[in-house]
């Protein structure tokens, strides 16, 4: 298993170890296990080690190469870099490559991060099993029959085998959380506006935000501190002034209140996640934090508010791939008619029918069908009905969030998904997938940041599958956030990462 | 209107080729977001203020939907049912008429598309090219899209307003406004009422007229809809109703309308609030800042030219058409002044070369008096000189076309080469010498004693044919005011010593 990122940059700065070392390292251990997980699009084997080195030129001349100095880093395939190729797990984008790096990535590199390879993902951010990737599904860790979540599938999977000790996701719905919930590991989803989109390949622009999947909280919170704060590139980023991320963990938070919503506990729910629950309400109270019981009474809404209004977005957002100046373009129809025009747009060969078949062929199932959704969303005639009621249900989302606040709360404790993975192809109902992201979805609906970390383990026949736990913070409460989290990752502790799981069965 | 790149619409930008005024978020690249050009929104302020429009407190940013390869994003960022600037009005002269008022309805900022062009540049069609090509060099460019309330009755007024919106906007410095360029484009709705034998009337379907780009194809396109709808009324029967209005383009060429290529079969463009833009919001400290930058707008500056100068309303008029022309009066006038000219005489004087010597050349060059090379000092000095009675009217004129050269060209006089020096080495110097003055009035009076008979017993009119007598005896040195003030003065003194002094 690898060190931890603190570990890692500290040790490379005090020239304990070369960052081409760990580099080499963690490329190894990549080349070892990908091809069992594909967690990896594609690995940067030359580049990253060519940052590695530099990393240690600059130690050499007596520089500061910054605090992720040397941390090898695995980007999601939908953050844009400008070497290699940007695909967002999409066929529409199988050959792109971007001529610029999201701001998060411009800041991971600058901040002496080594970026080993871009990760697997279910296409555009739309899934939550990673089995939507033009490119083959990345396996659990844990199991490698199962599926790892989604849809930041390979870098919770990269991270939970031991490969990177963090990665960047993207968390619309819970892409960030609920797989590292199934992989054991820990996930932050930052207030939306903490971290700048741009460079990040947009699925729904309102509820998309950046952020980290890492072993343990620490280093979850060094990367966060890195890739925060306001940009000029992106009018939605916050010009707030950061705070302190990485706070000392042994200060303990001064009385702290956690709520725990009545949703957070259902019947349906399979036993572990209800035994996790209780075990860090447990936890919580041995070191001195007040448990209170709240109600969170619009959750049932904010599943079918959420994938209106991200699937309207999206009908828009994607509407950019055309075909036309990038990406894939379908092939003309028929030989030997290059310059015939034909007398209507709709007509074979005409412009409708290229954009037809070049998105038909270019984007898969999934997108289509939440592009559908979306476009029929914001029709005229249907668009109050649909897009304005969502928006409604959306704030009524908040307005619960608020009232728990307002009743002095400091965070609430959830459940990150109502089971542990489940295995590939199992969930073949769009629906039922969709029905996951029920405690996810309201966070981002609402703009609030929320870190996901191990709950526990579900028995099954012989494989112990991880279930995760999500505290949910005020906007821009990150701090305090990471605090509590800090006490809960050390009073409940969990076994971290995959390597000493039983292969799968 | 939300990336950093450069429009096609600066003067620094003229002769960019095709797609050489692009980026990442112009091209939509994946990752892109855009970001509001403050600047631009403080100029969309600025007209809205000039048209007296209310300004949106609070306003928000759309997506309008659909594909065409002209659109990089598959939407365009628009204003939906939020203008930045909402009723407004701007009075319009209307032939011989009061100044008719026109209502504008709103006035929202978009990005513009990019072009599509279905021929190759240099000609030939899109048949012989076998595709089509885009430009994207105007795509995200700030447009600030005019709706006026239907109160136009003829083309005329429609040209008119036109004009005024033009000159407003080049006051404001929002745009070059140059037509061919696409600076501004104008889409007239056109429907007419039609009145039948049995008294019942009948409204033709609105036809919108597409991408006008000249003030004359403008006037042409509302006068054709204007004739040609109740022609195709009698044909179709088609009257104005839901779904009944038209997008017509307009064939120069022909002087003629015809029917669109339509982007999309259905028009549901899916507006929602673009997620990427936070909303506007104007606060009255913002809103004040904009207001104090207005400068003083055409319409201001002519009914103060009026009163302040004693200009007719035609020299007026005229002199507030250009912007630049304005301009470069005012500076005139300005440096008049420092040369110890008083005010409403400064003015008269200097809208007499920019309106005579000025518009004379400009007419024959094809170009604006700004643009002629002279410049306001030149201008001054040259009135200055006519006015100190140095130099006669032709020799002024003459003086202006020796300036309008640019500075710095061969055969133009030296920049630091004072007017009365040029005029001085041209022999345009008026004579002042008063022997010489005298010699030539006396000269006349012999040379026509009929004339300063019947000076002297009070038909005046007569004079003329003395001063002409005498300015020709001085080989147009002399001026003719001093010489018809010698006249004057020589001709009723007591003949006996006018007698006296020949012999």
């Amino acid at each position: 298993m690898t060190a931890s990122a603190t570990q890692i940059a500290a040790d490379v700065r005090a020239r304990r170890v070369s960052a081409a070392q760990v580099c080499r390292d963690a490329l190894a251990r990549i080349d070892a296990a990908n091809p069992r997980l594909n967690a990896f699009l594609q690995v940067f084997h030359d580049r990253a080690l060519e940052q590695a080195r530099a990393i240690d030129a600059r130690m050499a001349r007596g520089e500061d190469p910054g605090p992720l100095a040397g941390v090898p880093v695995a980007l999601k395939d939908n953050i844009c870099l400008e070497w290699g190729r940007t695909t967002a797990g999409s066929r529409m984008l199988e050959n792109y490559e971007s001529p610029f790096s999201a701001t998060a990535a411009r800041r991971l590199i600058d901040a002496g991060a080594v970026i080993v390879g871009k990760t697997n993902l279910d296409e555009f951010g739309m899934g939550s099993s990673g089995e939507n990737s033009a490119f083959g599904p990345t396996r659990n860790p844990h199991d490698e029959s199962r599926v790892p979540g989604g849809s930041s599938s390979g870098s919770a999977a990269a991270v939970a085998a031991g490969l990177v000790p963090v990665a960047l996701g993207s968390d619309t719905g819970g892409s960030i959380r609920q797989p590292a919930g199934w992989c054991g590991i820990v996930g932050v989803k930052p207030t939306y506006g903490r971290v700048s989109r741009y460079g990040l390949i947009a699925y729904a622009s309102s509820l998309d935000q950046i952020g980290v999947l890492a072993g343990m909280v620490d280093d979850a919170a060094l990367a966060l501190s890195v890739i925060a704060g306001p940009d000029p590139l992106d009018a939605t980023s916050a010009r707030r002034e950061l705070e302190e991320f990485t706070h000392d963990p042994s200060t303990p938070p001064p009385s702290l209140v956690i709520g725990v919503p009545r949703q957070a506990r259902a019947a349906s729910h399979h036993a572990a996640v209800t035994a996790a629950l209780d075990s860090a309400i447990n936890a919580y109270k041995v070191v001195g934090a007040r448990i209170v019981d709240v109600d969170l009474p619009h959750t049932d809404h904010a599943l079918a508010a959420y994938y209106l209004v991200a699937a309207a977005e999206a009908s828009s957002n994607l509407a950019r791939y055309d075909g036309i100046r990038y990406g894939r373009r379908s092939s003309p129809a028929r030989e030997g008619e290059a310059g015939e025009v034909p007398e209507s747009s709709r007509a074979e060969g005409g412009l409708l029918d290229l954009y037809c078949r070049s998105r038909s062929e270019g984007l898969g199932p999934e997108v289509q069908r939440r592009i559908m959704l979306g476009t029929y969303a914001l029709s005229a005639g249907y668009y109050d009905a649909y897009y304005l009621t969502a928006l409604r249900a959306r704030r009524l989302v908040k307005t619960d969030f608020d009232a728990a606040w307002a009743a002095g709360c400091h965070a609430l404790l959830l459940p990150t998904s109502p089971g542990p993975a489940f295995r590939l192809g199992e969930r073949a109902d769009p629906i039922a997938m969709y029905l996951e992201d029920v405690y996810t979805v309201g966070v981002n609906l609402a703009g609030l940041p929320a870190v996901a970390l191990p709950g526990g383990r579900a028995g099954e026949a012989g494989s112990r599958l991880p279930v995760g736990l999500q505290l949910v913070g005020p906007a821009w409460q990150e701090s305090s956030l990471l605090r509590a989290a800090r006490l809960l990752e050390a009073a409940n502790p969990v076994p971290r990462t995959a390597t000493s799981a039983p292969a799968s069965s | 209107m939300f990336t950093r790149c450069p429009s096609p619409a600066h003067a620094g930008a003229v002769d960019a080729g095709p797609n050489s005024l692009i980026d990442a978020v112009v091209l939509a690249l994946p990752g892109t977001l855009p970001v509001m050009n403050r600047v631009a929104v403080e100029m969309a302020m600025l007209v809205g203020l000039a048209l007296h429009c209310r300004i949106t407190p609070r306003t928000k940013w759309d997506r309008k939907g659909y594909f065409y390869p002209d659109l990089p994003k598959g939407y365009q960022i628009s204003q939906y049912d939020m203008p930045l600037c909402a009723d407004g009005w701007l009075a319009v002269p209307d032939g011989d008429g009061p100044a008719r008022k026109i209502g504008v309805l709103r006035a929202h900022l978009e990005e513009d598309a990019g072009k599509l062009l279905h021929e190759r540049p240099g000609g030939g069609s899109e048949e012989d090219l076998g595709f089509s090509i885009v430009d994207l060099n105007r795509a995200g460019t700030p447009l600030l899209e005019v709706v006026t309330q239907p109160d136009f009755t003829t083309a005329e007024q429609v040209v008119a307003f036109a004009r005024a919106l033009r000159n407003i906007c080049r006051f404001l410095g929002v745009t070059e406004g140059v037509m061919q360029k696409g600076h501004i484009r104008f889409e007239p709705n056109i429907n007419c009422t039609i009145t039948l034998e049995n008294g019942r009337t009948v409204t033709t379907p609105i036809v919108e007229v597409k991408n006008l780009n000249s003030f004359r194809s403008l006037r042409a396109a509302v006068e054709h809809e204007a004739a040609e709808q109740p022609r195709r009324w009698e044909r179709d029967g088609r009257v104005h109703g839901p779904g009944a209005k038209r997008t017509m383009g307009w064939d120069d060429a022909r002087g003629i309308t015809i029917p669109q290529r339509e982007k999309e079969d259905a028009h549901d463009y899916r507006y929602f609030p673009d997620p990427d833009l936070p909303p506007v919001v104007v606060d009255e400290h913002w809103l004040e800042s904009v207001r104090s930058r207005l400068p003083e707008l055409p319409q201001e500056r002519e009914t103060r030219y009026r009163a302040e100068f004693d200009l007719s309303p035609k020299e007026a008029a005229t002199l507030v058409e250009e912007r630049d022309v304005c301009l470069l009066f005012d500076a005139a006038v300005g440096a008049l002044v420092q040369r110890h000219v008083p005010r409403p005489r400064a003015g008269r004087l200097a809208a007499n070369m920019i309106l005579q010597s000025g518009l004379k050349r400009a007419g024959e060059r094809g170009v604006p008096v700004s643009e002629l090379g002279i410049t306001a000092e030149r201008i001054a000095e040259v009135a200055a000189l006519r006015e100190r009675g140095l130099i006669s009217a032709a020799a002024a004129d003459e003086l202006f076309g020796l300036l309008c050269v640019p500075p710095g060209s061969a055969g133009g006089p030296a920049p630091n080469q004072s007017v009365e020096s040029i005029a001085g080495s041209r022999g345009l110097l008026l004579v002042r010498d008063d022997a010489a003055l005298d010699r030539w009035c006396r000269e006349a009076i012999e040379a026509q004693p009929q004339a300063a008979a019947d000076v002297r017993a009070g038909r005046s009119q007569a004079l003329g044919r003395l001063v002409g007598e005498a300015m020709k005896r001085s080989g147009g040195q002399g001026d003719a005011r001093a010489v018809r003030e010698r006249l004057v003065k020589i001709l009723t003194e007591p003949p006996t010593e006018v007698g006296g002094s020949c012999s």
